[in-house]
Order: C-alpha cells, then structure tokens, then sequence
C-alpha cells in the first residue's frame, strides 16, 4: 500500500496488542508497548485517491514510512518509520549524526529522500499547500539582519497571507517575549533573541503542525523555561509539536511521546513511561525465605542477586505490591522495597549502547 | 482569492523584499555615489573637450558623440559589475547563511523566490540605469551641448545588457558561492566584449574566422550585442554614415535587429527556466 493510503486510515489504536518495533528498525529494537506500526493492518480501508490532497485532519501530523536519504557515499537516514499523532508533542532524539535534521529537511521538502514516503499533515512531505499549516524553527535560524523583528513577521505574515498582519506579527513577538524589541533591527539581536523571533516566525498563523529543530540552543536556562511553556501551550491548543531536540531534559519535560533513532534508524518510540517503565526496576531485601525463593517469580521479570539485595528488572508496576504480599504470605520478611527509577538519559545510552 | 492573486503575491513580496534589501543595504546609495563621481569626472571631461582650441567644429561634433560612447562603456560596465554584484549573492549565500530556509519552507513555490528575486533586482537595475543615462546625458548636454539622438534607446540597451548578466548572475547564484558567481559573471562579461573587439578586428582585416567569433559570442551571451545598441543609439547619423568609428569596438554601423531582440529575450527566459530547475534540483 502506498503511503498517501495512510492519508485517511485512522490513527493507530491504543491496544497494545497491535504495537511493536516500527519495521525497519533493527532487528533487535527494544519492542515498546505502545510503539505504532509503520504498516496498516490487513483489511484496512482502500485509501482515496485524493487523500494527500485533501489532507484530513484525522490523519496522523506526520507518518514515514522506510523513509531513506543518501547523500553519495553516506547513508543519512535508513528506512526510518514513524508516525507522530496530532495534537501531541513529539520528541525526536538521538546522537549527533543520526539524522534528525536531515528527518526535519525531508519532512519540510527542504530535501528530497532517495527511498521510502513521507506524509505530512495528510499530504506528501513538502507540499506547498500544506506548508500553510506548518510552522518551521530551523536549527541555522538566520533572518533578514537589515530588518525589524517586525517586519521579518510582517513578511512571513504576507507570504502565508494571513490576514491583520500586524496584529499577528504582535502576538507572535508577544509570545516569545520581543513585544519591546519588534522594532529593532535583527542584525542588533543576541543568538537567543534571535532564535526567539524564529520561534515566534515558526508560531505565526497558529499552524496546525510545529517543526521545532533545536529550539533551545541558544537560549538560557529561563529562556528554555519559557519555550518548554509555549510548547505546553500549543499542546493545550491541539497544535501538533515535533521537537528535534538533543536535550534529553527538554524532551522529558514536555514531550508525549518520543522516537529516538540512531544511525538513521528509529531504536525505540513510545511514551517515556513506556520508554523508562520497560526497564524500571526494584530491589528488594528479604528474609526468612530460601535462597531462590525469587525464582518461582522468574515470570515477572529478570532477577538478580546483588550483595543481600535482589534486583528485579521489567516488572510491570502494579506487580509489585502483590509480589510483595505472596512473599510474607509465604512467610518471608519484606525489609525494603526500593523502586528504581530510569532517567531517560540512562535509558537513551542504553539504546545506543546497543546499537 | 483568484488563483492569479495567490501566484502573484508571494512574487511580488519577495520582489519588494529585494527591493527594500538593496536599499537597506545601501548597495544602491553606492552605485550612485560612484555613478556621481564619473558623472563629474565626464562633466570636467566634455567641458575641456568642447573647450578645446585645438579641435575644429567638425573634429568636435565627431569627438563629442564618441567621448560619450567611451563614457557610457565605463557605465556599462559599472551596471554590469552592479548587475553581477546583486544577483550573486542572491540564491547561495541566502542558502549558506539559511536565510533562504525559512522562506522556502513558506506556501510558495521556489519559482516564485526566484522569480520575485529577478523581478527585484531587475527594478534595482533599471532605476540605476535610468539615474545613470538621465545624469550623464543632462549633464554632457549641458557641458557641450550635444544630445545623443536615440537616450531612451541608449538606456534601454543599457538596461536589457545589465539585465542579461543579472539573469546570468541568479543562474550560477543557484549552485555556487557568492564570490565565485560574481567572479564568473564578470569574467563571462568581459570575454563577450572581448570577441567584439575580435570581431572588430575580423571585420577590419577581412578575417572571417574572427568576424564569426564575435558572431557566435553574440548568441552565446548577448551582452555585447545589446552594448552595440547602446552605441549606435549614441551615434548621430552623419558618423554612422560617413563610418567614422569603422572596424571600432566603440562603434556600430546598425542597431541590433529585431530577431535578435527577440533571441535577447528568449536567451533571458531560458536562462531563468534554467536557474529554475537548478533551483528545484538544489537540496537545502
């Protein structure tokens, strides 16, 4: 089925039973509960024609499928699969050279992919339509330096033409907080205030969609407070972000649901419960038992016996408390019960750890 | 919104943004500074030629029209180095600094960029030229009081040879840097000159091989063809008949046909459907 079929299917469901490692990925990418299959299920709906067309909002904010791009000799992006659901802040992470921006330019039509589709908002990635509904901060944000943060908006506002210009020029400089600035020329604005007015170019229109490509580089740590707002904002607004972002703080803050990739390839999607909850664990001190009293709970997870503690890993939650009544019900002593929790920067060296 | 509306205004925008960057930027404040410094650089020039006690009436009326055609070939090439100058940076260095990113991202097509980028810098050009014509014959009339017989021909060629080396300053804009664009443009205008003066040459020893240089290169970039338009709309026709300036790369014995004209202008939209699709191909 070809990728503009997608354009109309609904969104994948929250049943765990249909998720799985997107196809494409490695072989052995971590398999994530609620990570979205990159292909539709036997027996979906015969997609439209016009589907990439008509664009209905129904359809997910960005769906790739074995998306590729090579630049001669190097491999840029290997048959990456994702789909990113409306109205959620999506987290796209991974090491320097993985391929983030390179994803982002493809999105954007900024570049053109030697394998695999792409839809963007219902329609094929750079659509020049649809670039209506989309709003871009790119990573090298550069603006007309010999005009006004005003007019870089006003121009923007013209090119997408918006009505009252101005008036959303000032909401925009508002928002990102250059009201006081909007007059002065870019060529007079420090990197952050500058990466602030892409944000606020990136804003204009109320787009359907947000491409944020490292947004808060330049910013300093009360700047990042304020953009992780407006990211929460849009999010309360229903507008779809898509966060390409290296900080793994940010992405924890704010974001629904994150795809890492590596290589050019996407290692783990999900929720970070999802993410983090697979391989949380929990020790435990107890007594009164005998020794591998632990292994008639092998089924809940992998044990380890470390010092007088033992270490159960990818035990689902609300496993533990019975876990704990089936151990004094057979008469052990539970001493402590200490939950383990995976930041996700331990859990994003581990996935490319694996690699 | 008519579909012709909504094609038009991103054009038109950008063309206004050109517009207003040349301004701001000052570029053309200092082309017209250095076109002001010539102009009174010409002005001394033409009053000691009309002055000169050595010239007889005849020697004058000859010498005044081809002064101006030296004058105005120094003016050609400011609007060339002018033309060059504004259109190199115009797609490369927009891509380099990212500038362009933000825009192409925009509901536009990248043929409207470069569109209104041409529509632009083709507006910079021909209010340059035209101060530059309107400054130099108002004041060569002035000083000596000789009037070419054809200015609005004169700036007209003028205009359309810049025009030409602007197009082909966008198109090289498309894959190479700012510098190399500039260099190459020049270089490019410089050799079309000098296959008219090869020609000139061709015509004066009876050279075919020579004539046909000047012949081809016409064809290949019509620069120097249309600065032949520009002289022979200086000339007044008691030189072009009696061929005073025979065989000179400052003179021209015919103005430039109509077909050519026309090949002018098709050279001109190829050029851009040319910078078109290198544009489209170029990944950002």
């Amino acid at each position: 089925m070809s990728l503009e079929s997608w354009a109309e299917l609904p969104l994948p469901g929250d049943d765990p039973a249909a998720t799985g490692p997107a196809p494409g990925g490695p072989a052995d990418a971590p398999a994530l509960p609620a990570a979205v299959p990159a292909s539709p299920a036997a027996g979906a709906p015969a997609p439209s024609p016009s589907a990439a067309g008509t664009a209905p909002s129904s359809s997910p904010a960005i769906h790739t499928v074995e998306l590729a791009k090579r630049y001669r000799r190097t491999v840029a992006l290997r048959g990456l699969s994702m789909t990113v659901r409306r109205g959620e802040v999506f987290g796209f992470l991974g090491p320097n050279g993985a391929g983030k921006t390179t994803t982002v330019k493809l999105l954007l039509g900024l570049a053109r992919p030697t394998g695999g589709e792409a839809l963007v908002l219902g329609a094929p990635a750079g659509d020049v339509e649809t670039r209506r509904r989309i709003g871009y901060l790119p990573e090298l944000f550069r603006y007309q330096h010999w005009l006004t943060a005003r007019e870089v908006l006003t121009l923007h506002a013209r090119l997408l033409q918006l009505p009252r210009r101005e008036r959303f020029a000032e909401d925009a400089l508002t928002t990102v907080g250059l009201a006081t600035r909007a007059d002065d020329k870019v060529a007079s604005f420090s990197k952050g205030m500058q990466q602030r007015l892409g944000l606020a170019v990136a804003l204009l229109g109320e787009p359907d969609l947000v491409v944020l490509d490292e947004p808060t580089s330049a910013l300093d740590p009360v700047g990042r407070h304020e953009v992780r707002g407006i990211v929460r904002d849009l999010r309360q607004r229903g507008t779809t972000v898509f966060l390409n972002t290296h900080l793994l703080e940010e992405a924890e803050q704010v974001c629904d649901r994150v795809t890492v990739i590596d290589h050019g390839r996407a290692v783990a999607t999900g929720t970070l419960e999802e993410l983090l909850g697979a391989r949380a664990s929990v020790r435990l001190r107890v007594r009164g038992l005998p020794d591998g009293w632990w292994h008639a709970f092998a089924s809940l997870g992998t044990w380890s016996a470390e010092g007088g503690w033992l270490r159960l890993v990818g035990a689902p939650p609300d496993a533990v408390p019975e876990l704990v009544a089936a151990v004094v019900a057979r008469g052990g002593r539970v001493e402590a019960v200490v939950p383990e929790h995976q930041t996700l920067e331990d859990r994003f060296l581990e996935l490319l750890g694996a690699r | 919104m008519s579909a012709g509306g909504g094609t038009l205004r991103p054009t038109a925008a950008i063309a206004a943004l050109t517009v207003r960057e040349a301004l701001r930027r000052k570029l053309v404040t200092a082309f017209l500074g250095i076109t002001v410094a010539l102009v009174v650089l010409s002005a001394w020039g033409f009053d000691r030629l009309s002055h000169s006690r050595s010239l007889s009436p005849g020697e004058l009326a000859a010498s005044l029209p081809q002064a101006l055609v030296l004058f105005m070939f120094m003016f050609s090439f400011v609007v060339a180095l002018s033309a060059s100058t504004i259109s190199s940076p115009a797609i490369s260095a927009e891509i380099e600094s990212g500038v362009l990113q933000s825009l192409v991202t925009r509901p536009l097509h990248r043929a409207q960029i470069l569109l209104g980028k041409w529509l632009g810098l083709a507006a910079v050009l021909a209010a340059y030229a035209a101060a530059v014509c309107a400054l130099e014959f108002a004041v060569v009339d002035a000083v000596s009081g000789f009037t070419p017989p054809d200015p609005a021909g004169a700036f007209g060629y003028l205009l359309a040879e810049g025009l030409v080396l602007l197009t082909v300053g966008l198109v090289l804009s498309t894959r190479l840097s700012a510098l190399a664009t500039g260099v190459v443009a020049v270089a490019l205008f410089g050799a079309a000159w000098l296959a008219g003066v090869v020609g000139a040459l061709g015509a004066d020893f009876h050279v075919a091989a020579l004539r046909e240089v000047d012949s081809v290169a016409r064809y290949v970039l019509p620069t120097d063809g249309l600065w032949h338009g520009t002289i022979y709309a200086l000339e007044p026709r008691t030189i072009v008949a009696n061929a005073i300036g025979h065989a000179s790369p400052f003179y021209a014995s015919s103005p430039p046909s109509w077909p050519y004209l026309v090949w002018c202008g098709v050279w001109v939209c190829a050029a851009l459907v040319g910078a078109l699709v290198l544009f489209e191909r170029r990944e950002l």
